[in-house]
């Protein structure tokens, strides 16, 4: 049971991390049609400006100045996906494999610039003391990270979901990303919801960047790679454009993996992936994902 | 003073050549029925003016060229745009759906609300669990809410039942005095009652302009139209 | 497409050159060294020639293609390696498995269409490295590769000294590969792979199913990656679990970018060419060049991926058809100063 329980909650804090890379790819897809591979380029920005604010501005390392990481690294994603959108999406309007193309080509480049600057070795992320503290439930000893990774998740959906439900531009979005065209012919610039998708889904990964960083306990420009995949999975098995969806098949996606993991070493991955076969072939939406898109 | 000129307007679609040097004047403060059998352009002018596909030649409200702009300007200058598959925000409840296509500081919710009280009973349904007739008015509602030069209706009668056709076409009759029209319409019956003036189109041209009082001669509908003129 | 009339002789020549180069210790192509980077890109140009049928002619976005040309290298290696196979049952036995493998994983994608078609290959495309990373079975020899037993090949692939004929065969692989897709494509199947690319409903309008041809378009390309990735075996001694990575395919897909989709010559220009550049760009960072810039401006020149990447970016955005559209662009330009009327732009 103890095992249960750890395994159980490893999963769940795995898969707040998932949500937190999905998110921005299921809306950015969602309403843009835009397969974004430079999302992960967002996670490793976000990730060096939590460790460059964390070891050149503070001094000290606490819950505070983690969650202010958090939120600068946020930030920085956040940004820096605004000016790819600016630069480089915008400009190849309604052309989605190019698109899609271009943002191969930025997440290398980018990748590159990291790399050439900061090398390929993984760089201590200063993360507050009781984060290798345990929890007891049951007679289970569980890290008190994964309940961060929860807990922040957590805020962000419901920060994401109160935005798409009561603003305005949150309106835009949610119409937008099922039925583009018709929007504008309202005299909405939809372009302007393309760039908030992409500040939010930005920030999202940016954060998401911060926490992978603290949960590998480590930086490098190679520590995106995998989760984008995971991040694609998430969004594909949850439904493209549905951040419920994507809430949903992150969560399951974390604990299967982890409980596959547990029991068959070095499977979870693989079960994953016919997970995601399987669902493709029985319900090509996705779990939450509408038909006809 | 006509509300919207077309000058040679072209467009072509995957290849084909779907409108032919395209040139009518829709007059202000009227209905104007566009007429013609199906898959002449008359979906494709109203798609070609709300600039959602690329067209050559000019376009302009009131003498102001549109042309080119991006839709959302070309509808900010006061254009309201019912489209043929009326394509409301099916995941949208009703009231998102009205207050999404808000322009105006003071929209005429009033107005909607008077032609189409079933709205206000439903403003927290999804739209996508609207019948037909109901998502029709939807459509129809979020032209209204802005005071608009002209608006473009596309076939707002298609596929509804007999009962809802009668009530979507007396809320025409009742926009007709209000606000300029560009009615795309295959009910000639609707189209007798509203019109004032007439354009058809064959083959992607213009082939008619003129009064509509020549709806009444069967043998104008029958050539034109290709319908039998028996719907009196 | 390249006018034959024109390139004949030119392609003739340069097929000689490289022919008999290294035998005549021609220039830089006596250097071991040299050619086993040229026969590497000449494989790898190859290979982007296959992933150009798939995604340049028929339209099909698969981020898995890179599983084929894995499955090629591996099987032929495990067969020789643990079930002391002879190479010449071996690779034939590895080619047929993984043309059986694309039917599998084509029949199952195919039911998806467009991103989504994307993404479920990039899914059957990372079950595939997972396989080979985590040495399911004990035939993988996980993320250390497995290296091909020297015994069991042909004396003349083995050692420095034979690295020339090595050479050879990649550049017979090209033209084999290059011939078998300028057949396919001009064929009557070819025309329907083309013309699905452009319009899928018009083509099922005519009665064909489209899905067949997509299959065929992408077994042919299966099949074919895995003769490639036998060769490399043969070539890197070594099959390499990054072969079945997404990244090999992202790269295929930059190669045929930049080459320019739907030529064939041009994405095999564009897989030579990469894959030169990566490997020299890489020297580059070893080399005194950088030294004196700036860390700010030398680190991201010492990485290949910054300036390929750059050189996407750029293609995709101001010059679509790349290496081989830009040929085409000046050669019109050429023709119509010269008048003639017939000079048109392909594809």
């Amino acid at each position: 049971m103890d095992t249960f329980v750890l395994i159980a909650i490893t999963g769940i804090g795995l898969g707040a991390l998932f949500f937190l890379v999905a998110s921005g790819l299921s809306l950015i897809y969602g309403l843009m049609g835009v397969l974004n591979f430079a999302h992960g380029t967002f996670l490793t920005v976000g990730a060096f400006a939590g460790l460059w604010i964390s070891t050149q501005v503070f001094t000290i390392s606490n819950t505070w100045t983690f969650v202010g990481a958090m939120l600068f690294g946020g930030l920085a994603g956040g940004v820096f996906a605004l000016l790819v959108e600016r630069l480089v999406i915008t400009r190849l309007y309604e052309r989605h494999i190019e698109q899609a193309l271009v943002t191969v080509g930025v997440a290398l480049v980018v990748g590159a610039m990291l790399s050439g600057w900061f090398g390929n070795d993984p760089r201590l992320l200063p993360t507050p003391h009781w984060f290798i503290n345990t929890v007891t439930i049951g007679k289970a000893f569980v890290p008190v990270d994964r309940f961060l990774y929860i807990g922040a998740s957590l805020v962000l959906l419901i920060v994401l979901t109160s935005i798409l439900r009561f603003t305005r531009i949150g309106l835009i979005i949610r119409a937008g990303v099922e039925n583009r065209s018709m929007v504008g012919a309202l005299g909405i610039n939809v372009r302007l919801a393309f760039s908030a998708v992409f500040f939010l889904g930005g920030f999202a990964a940016g954060l998401g960047g911060v926490l992978v960083a603290a949960y590998q306990s480590g930086v490098t420009p190679l520590m995106s790679g995998s989760w984008l995949i995971y991040g694609f999975v998430v969004v594909v098995v949850g439904g493209m454009g549905s951040l419920g969806g994507s809430a949903l098949a992150a969560l399951l996606i974390g604990v299967v993996n982890q409980f596959t993991n547990y029991y068959f070493p070095g499977v979870g991955d693989f079960v994953i992936v016919f997970l995601l076969a399987a669902v493709l072939l029985t319900r090509p939406q996705g779990l939450l994902g509408k038909v006809g898109r | 003073m006509n509300a919207i000129t077309l000058n040679n307007v072209d467009v072509y679609l995957s290849g084909s050549h779907v409108l032919q040097n395209v040139s009518f004047e829709v007059p202000s403060n009227k209905v104007t029925a566009l007429l013609g059998r199906n898959g002449v352009g008359k979906t494709t002018t109203l798609r070609a003016i709300m600039g959602l596909i690329p067209s050559t030649g000019t376009i302009s409200l009131f003498d102001k060229p549109i042309h080119g702009m991006p839709t959302y300007k070309i509808a900010h200058s006061g254009i309201g745009y019912v489209p043929e598959d009326r394509e409301i925000f099916s995941t949208l409840s009703v009231a998102e759906n009205l207050s999404l296509a808000v322009r105006d500081e003071n929209p005429n919710y009033d107005l909607v609300y008077k032609l189409f009280p079933e709205l206000l009973q439903r403003a927290s349904q999804r739209a996508g669990t609207l019948s037909g007739g109901q998502q029709q008015m939807v459509a129809i509602a979020r032209s209204l809410l802005n005071k608009n030069q002209i608006i473009l209706i596309d076939e707002p009668t298609k596929g509804l039942a007999p009962k809802l056709v009668g009530e979507v076409a007396e809320a025409l009759t009742h926009v007709a005095n209000e606000t300029t029209m560009l009615l795309v319409e295959q009910n000639l019956a609707l189209v007798r009652s509203v019109a004032e003036h007439i354009i058809v189109m064959s083959q992607g041209s213009v082939v008619f302009q003129g009064d509509p009082s020549n709806l009444q001669n069967d043998e104008f509908v029958h050539s034109m139209l290709g319908v039998s003129g028996g719907l009196h | 497409m390249l006018r034959w009339k024109y390139s004949r002789p030119l392609l003739g020549i340069l097929i000689l050159i490289l022919a008999i180069g290294p035998m005549l210790s021609f220039g830089m192509l006596k250097e071991p060294g040299i050619q086993q980077t040229l026969a590497v890109a000449f494989l790898y140009g190859a290979l982007a020639l296959t992933y150009d049928m798939l995604f340049g002619f028929t339209g099909l976005l698969s981020f898995g293609h890179a599983l084929f040309f894995a499955s090629g290298a591996y099987v032929t290696a495990i067969l020789i390696d643990s079930y002391k196979w002879p190479w010449y049952i071996a690779i034939p036995t590895s080619i047929a498995t993984s043309a059986i493998l694309a039917v599998l994983v084509g029949s199952a994608s195919l039911r998806t269409k467009g991103i989504t078609f994307a993404m479920v290959t990039l899914a059957f495309g990372e079950a595939g490295h997972v396989v080979i990373s985590r040495n399911f079975g004990n035939l993988t020899n996980g993320e250390n590769g497995l290296p091909i037993n020297a015994d069991r090949v042909p004396g003349i692939f083995i050692g420095v000294i034979n690295t020339k004929y090595l050479f050879w065969l990649a550049l017979a692989v090209l033209i084999f590969v290059y011939a078998a897709i300028w057949w396919v494509t001009q064929s009557s199947a070819g025309r329907v792979f083309s013309a699905l690319r452009d319009n899928e409903v018009r083509t099922s309008v005519l009665g064909l199913n489209p899905n067949r041809y997509k299959l065929l378009s992408f077994v042919i390309a299966g099949t074919l990656a895995s003769v490639i990735g036998s060769a490399m075996l043969l070539v890197s001694g070594n099959a390499a679990p990054r072969y079945a990575t997404a990244d090999t395919t992202i790269a295929l897909l930059l190669m045929v970018i930049l080459g320019g989709s739907g030529t064939r010559w041009g994405a095999a220009l564009g897989g030579i060419l990469y894959s030169i550049a990566s490997t020299r760009l890489q020297d580059l960072n070893q080399g005194k060049a950088l030294a004196s810039l700036p860390k700010i401006i030398s680190g991201p020149l010492s990485e290949p991926a910054f300036i390929l990447g750059l050189l996407f970016i750029f293609i995709v955005m101001f010059a679509p058809g790349g290496l081989s559209g830009a040929y085409y662009r000046i050669r019109l330009r050429f023709l119509q100063r010269k008048g003639e009327k017939t000079a048109s732009i392909p594809v």
